[in-house]
């Protein structure tokens, strides 16, 4: 994502982006969940830098969804190169396209990990599927060595006063953190066996 | 005689207004490195509450945030306003990591005093002069005067910071590491705050139903004991010195890693040494604010991290040898 883009989604959210690039950046929206994402985050941020409830951009962007309802425009964007089944979807597409931008107004970044609103249409309806997102981290190999060392380097300076707090925040955002194992559960298991046992004739 | 008095007791006058300062602000000139003291006080003792952006590689993310001191014990929350809403609430030295998308609580134990700015200068290690501490102005955070601290390198072996301490308290509200090339490489800022008013113990609670989680005991991370080394930089950069070795295992490793801790009092820098037991790419990495650098040096493996420009690491990491 390129700096311009980012410019676009900003002035999207503040309502000042000229009609017809907010008509382009909604198409492209519609199939890029990385700017879906970068719009949410800069709602919430805008949001919680003015201390405001909603922020302005989102009365425009609720009648944009209004309109996307029935855009075939939009629809087009969503539908694929199979024509067989893209005639019938297309409303429902348009459906789809404006769902995910509502739950992004709406929800902010309580949606962000993968906004797979399209399957959560209020009528049940099942329509076209979104790009299916990781969730918040992104995997790397468990117990890579440089993370573990970035890791005792943190604690190391935390105990100077710092950075410990960031360091855990950081870890647990950049991995798949392994969770041990629920021992206790196992342990518990066995003892309830041990206790069944114990009471057999 | 007029001009006399003017000269004395209207030119401190003058001159404030001719550079565009309030008298506070002359006042607060004489020490900078007096805020610094009160900031590292103000971090430990003030309760607060309230949003915090943080920015990185081009990335922000909002944390609500919570936290109180009483009778020296920290509570605290961080709630991750993205993502998986990931939540860490600690009370003294037991932490709580809320993972609702796994449906899981890890219970940790930390030891230290840690806070959520990763950037700060510590309390408790005072810099010397690598570095220039100046107040440049007033300004505003989160609705609050504040004073802009800028700590300035004389070289290119460290970043400099800018800090707005809110001037009623000390406590930064905001933080910006600064690069070679005068750009802000992390970014810590509250968006809204409230310092040391009445915070509920309900605040401190976690925000959603762990009912049904899996509750998991993290494992202490690692185990560490104090050695000495006969490993050392031939060159390392001035004004680093080494202030802690350890012998460290980590997680999944039985061998003892030797981590060498070097500062100058501000940047910190972490060397581990440990066997070269395969082969293994050498050179530099980043994450975020971070650099590490790993070298091959007599069949033992190098990596110098660290909050620095990639050349500290890289000349520290490629120096180490044994005495």
């Amino acid at each position: 994502m390129n700096d311009q883009i980012r410019m676009q989604i900003s002035a999207f959210v503040d309502g000042e982006l000229p009609d017809a690039e907010a008509d382009l950046l909604l198409r492209r929206m519609s199939q890029d969940a990385e700017l879906r994402r970068k719009a949410a985050e800069y709602l919430e941020i805008g949001r919680a830098m003015r201390g405001e409830a909603s922020v302005r951009g989102i009365e425009r962007l609720q009648e944009r969804i209004a309109a996307g309802i029935n855009d075939e425009p939009l629809a087009d964007a969503e539908v694929p190169a199979e024509e067989s089944k893209g005639r019938s979807m297309r409303p429902l597409v348009g459906v789809a396209v404006a769902a995910s931008v509502a739950l992004i107004a709406i929800f902010g970044l309580q949606v962000t990990p993968g906004i797979d609103s399209t399957n959560g249409v209020a009528d049940g309806t099942t329509v076209a599927e979104s790009v299916e997102e990781p969730g918040y981290t992104v995997p790397q190999q468990a117990n890579d060595p440089l993370e573990q060392m970035l890791r005792l380097h943190g604690a190391s300076t935390a105990e100077q006063g710092a950075n410990g707090m960031n360091a855990r925040l950081v870890g647990l955002r950049l991995s798949e953190d392994p969770l041990p194992r629920e021992e206790s559960d196992e342990t518990e298991a066995a003892e309830e066996a041990a206790d069944e046992s114990a009471t057999l004739p | 005689m007029r001009g006399l008095r003017f000269s004395t007791l209207l030119w401190p006058v003058f001159i404030a207004a001719q550079l565009g300062c309030s008298a506070a602000a002359v006042a607060e000139r004489v020490e900078p490195n007096d805020w610094l003291n009160r900031m590292g006080a103000a971090v430990q003792q003030t309760s607060y509450q309230g949003t915090v952006i943080r920015i990185q590689d081009g990335k922000a993310e909002a944390l609500k945030v919570v936290h109180t001191v009483t009778d020296g014990v920290i509570r605290e929350k961080v709630v991750a306003q993205e993502g998986n809403g990931l939540e860490i609430i600690r009370i003294g030295n037991e932490v709580h990591c809320i993972l609702p998308d796994r449906k899981s609580v890890l219970v940790e134990e930390w030891d230290d005093q840690s806070t959520l700015f990763s950037t700060l200068p510590s309390s408790r290690v005072r810099f010397g002069s690598e570095y220039d501490v100046s107040i440049v102005r007033e300004d505003r955070v989160a609705g609050r005067r504040t004073i802009l601290l800028a700590i300035r390198p004389h070289d290119g072996y460290r970043y400099g910071h800018r800090i707005w301490l809110d001037t009623e308290t000390a406590f930064p509200l905001q933080t910006q590491l600064i690069g070679e090339d005068g750009t802000a490489i992390e970014q810590v800022k509250f968006a809204d705050i409230s310092l040391n008013k009445e915070i509920h113990a309900s605040a401190l609670a976690p925000s959603i139903s762990t009912e049904n989680f899996r509750w998991l005991n993290q494992p202490s991370q690692h185990v560490k004991h104090e050695i000495e080394t006969r490993w050392e930089s031939t060159d390392l950069p001035p004004g680093f010195r080494a202030v802690a070795t350890h012998g460290e295992t980590m997680p999944g490793n039985e061998e003892v890693v030797t981590h060498i801790l070097y500062s100058d009092g501000l940047a910190n820098i972490s060397v581990f040494v440990t066997q070269q037991k395969q082969a293994t790419a050498a050179g530099p990495s980043r994450v975020g604010g971070s650099n590490s650098y790993s070298a091959s040096i007599d069949g033992y493996r190098i990596t110098a991290v660290g909050e620095v420009p990639a050349m500290t690491v890289e000349q520290i990491a490629t120096t180490m040898s044994l005495r």
